[in-house]
């Protein structure tokens, strides 16, 4: 559920007592009337209050704690797990992780802890939402998160396969999952690692203490799903192509 | 109510065929040309005022009547097969070219023209359904005429319904299927036609209502399927391409 209107405007009215909702819009990148249709709703999007708190220079993490429905995200959040966390590494960069670890012939540098690899790229990837839930479900997960939050098991699949999942969703999962609530966030794009205070080097230690045949099994599940999505796609986009041929 | 959806789809019709005229003289998918044109003609003998001055050019014994069915069995039969076509459904589509087809359209004109000559009557559809009233004649022939019109429409109608509706709960682009939905509709209206011509002359209101939803649901979802082809950009429905997991 989004935030509240009401607590919203108390809040922004304790961080900054002296905006006004043009110069909040102005530093924070809301369209005006973004932010007004979501005042006059009655409810403010958990991504609006983390573009103020982040314009404003604050923590995401913990003005979103100060919701009553957010409450769980205050204190000291649990660390990611390492799935959480490689979960989170672009399907790209496992690959790239994996020519790395490969012999210098086949363009790799052998090395271990892939020193010499570019940079992973930040969270969120193409896949994040999928990835991260996949690797957080004990295979009961979604009928669990479905239970307590009433949401219909094929609307959670759909948010997932789209890459999205609103933000009470993302607690409510990590939740289910007994992880930290920090997880979903990152996933879903809310916060940034940073902001949820995932270690710089988390996911590259993550990633590097994966044993070859980890990595591997790991990168060929990923690339086979998203092989299945582009043929998916393909079909398609050959469907529709038909059709305008015909009917069009 | 009557003149008004008469005269709607008559200009929802138009509008279409002229919506479609350029496309036309650049040679593209003409057949699509083409069953507009008999739809809009259909159309036009549907038209009260414009059939009787049709009919009384033709010599006025009706024959405008069996004309129009048999034009809206070639448009049903043109839009049954490229529907059928541009959906990829192989069975369907063998259904209405094939040899049950074939046997679906020859019955269909069979009865019509047996209904027709048997009504052996004069006069306009309207002057049909006076005479029923008055329980005079072999008027009462005349709804079963109006069925045999509509067999062919249902059964083609009913084949298309399989792969419309595979085609709405897909996940193709939404004009798409929303052009699908429409068809659906229009099919499902086709089919319910025919029962609906054998009810009570008092459901007239609803008689008709069933009959256009049907014509104005083919004729608006074909040229949805045309917007959703001219707005769409070829980058467009690209979700998880490659370039976008080059990260």
């Amino acid at each position: 559920m989004p935030l509240p209107a009401k607590a919203f405007q108390h809040w922004l009215h304790v961080v900054a007592p002296n905006a006004s909702t043009a110069d909040i819009c102005r530093i924070s990148g809301i369209k005006r009337t973004t932010l007004a249709q979501q005042l006059v709703r009655g409810k403010v999007a958990e991504s609006t209050l983390v573009s103020i708190s982040r314009a404003l220079k604050r923590s995401p993490l913990a003005d979103l704690a100060s919701f009553d429905s957010y409450a769980e995200l205050a204190g000291r959040p649990l660390p990611p797990t390492p799935a959480e966390l490689v979960s989170q590494i672009a399907t790209m960069d496992l690959l790239r992780a994996v020519i790395s670890r490969s012999a210098p012939a086949y363009g790799g540098y052998g090395d271990d802890g892939s020193a010499l690899t570019p940079a992973l790229a930040p969270a969120p990837h193409a896949t994040s939402v999928r990835n991260w839930v996949d690797a957080i479900d004990d295979g009961e997960l979604r009928h669990r998160v479905s239970d307590a939050t009433g949401v219909a098991p094929q609307n959670y699949s759909a948010q997932l396969t789209a890459n999205r999942l609103s933000p009470e969703l993302a607690v409510a999962t990590a939740r289910a999952a007994g992880v930290g609530f920090t997880g979903g966030l990152v996933a879903t794009g809310l916060l940034t690692e940073a902001e949820a205070g995932w270690p710089p080097e988390a996911k590259q230690a993550a990633l590097d203490a994966l044993s070859d045949g980890e990595l591997t099994a790991l990168a060929g599940e990923r690339l086979q799903a998203l092989g299945k999505t582009l043929r998916r796609q393909e079909h398609e986009q050959e469907q529709t192509k038909k059709i305008w041929e015909n009917l069009g | 109510m009557r003149a008004t959806l008469e005269w709607a789809t008559l200009l929802v019709c138009c509008a279409a065929l002229l919506l479609r005229v350029p496309d036309a003289v650049r040679g593209r998918n003409r057949t699509v040309f083409g069953i507009l044109f008999l739809g809009t003609l259909c159309s036009v003998l549907a038209v009260s005022e414009l059939y009787e001055l049709i009919d009384r050019a033709l010599g006025g014994w009706d024959l405008t009547s069996l004309i129009l069915r048999y034009l809206v069995f070639a448009t049903v039969l043109l839009v049954g097969l490229r529907v059928t076509r541009g959906l990829a459904a192989d069975r369907a589509h063998q259904l209405i070219a094939g040899g049950i087809g074939r046997w679906a359209l020859g019955l269909g004109c069979l009865a019509v023209t047996l209904a027709f000559f048997l009504m052996d009557s004069y006069g306009s559809p309207e002057g049909l359904h006076a005479q029923a009233a008055d329980g005079a004649g072999d008027a009462d022939l005349a709804p079963w005429f109006t069925a045999a019109g509509r067999t062919y429409p249902a059964f083609v109608s009913l084949v298309l319904v399989a792969p419309l509706l595979a085609a709405v709960r897909s996940r193709l682009p939404r004009l798409v299927r929303a052009g699908a939905l429409l068809v659906l509709l229009g099919a499902a209206f086709a089919v319910l036609s025919l029962p609906a011509a054998l009810t009570p002359s008092s459901w007239a209101g609803a008689q008709h209502f069933v009959n256009y939803a049907a014509a104005l649901g083919y004729v608006v979802g074909l040229v949805v399927f045309w917007f959703s082809g001219l707005i769409a950009s070829p980058s467009g429905n690209a979700r998880a391409t490659l370039r976008r997991n080059r990260g």
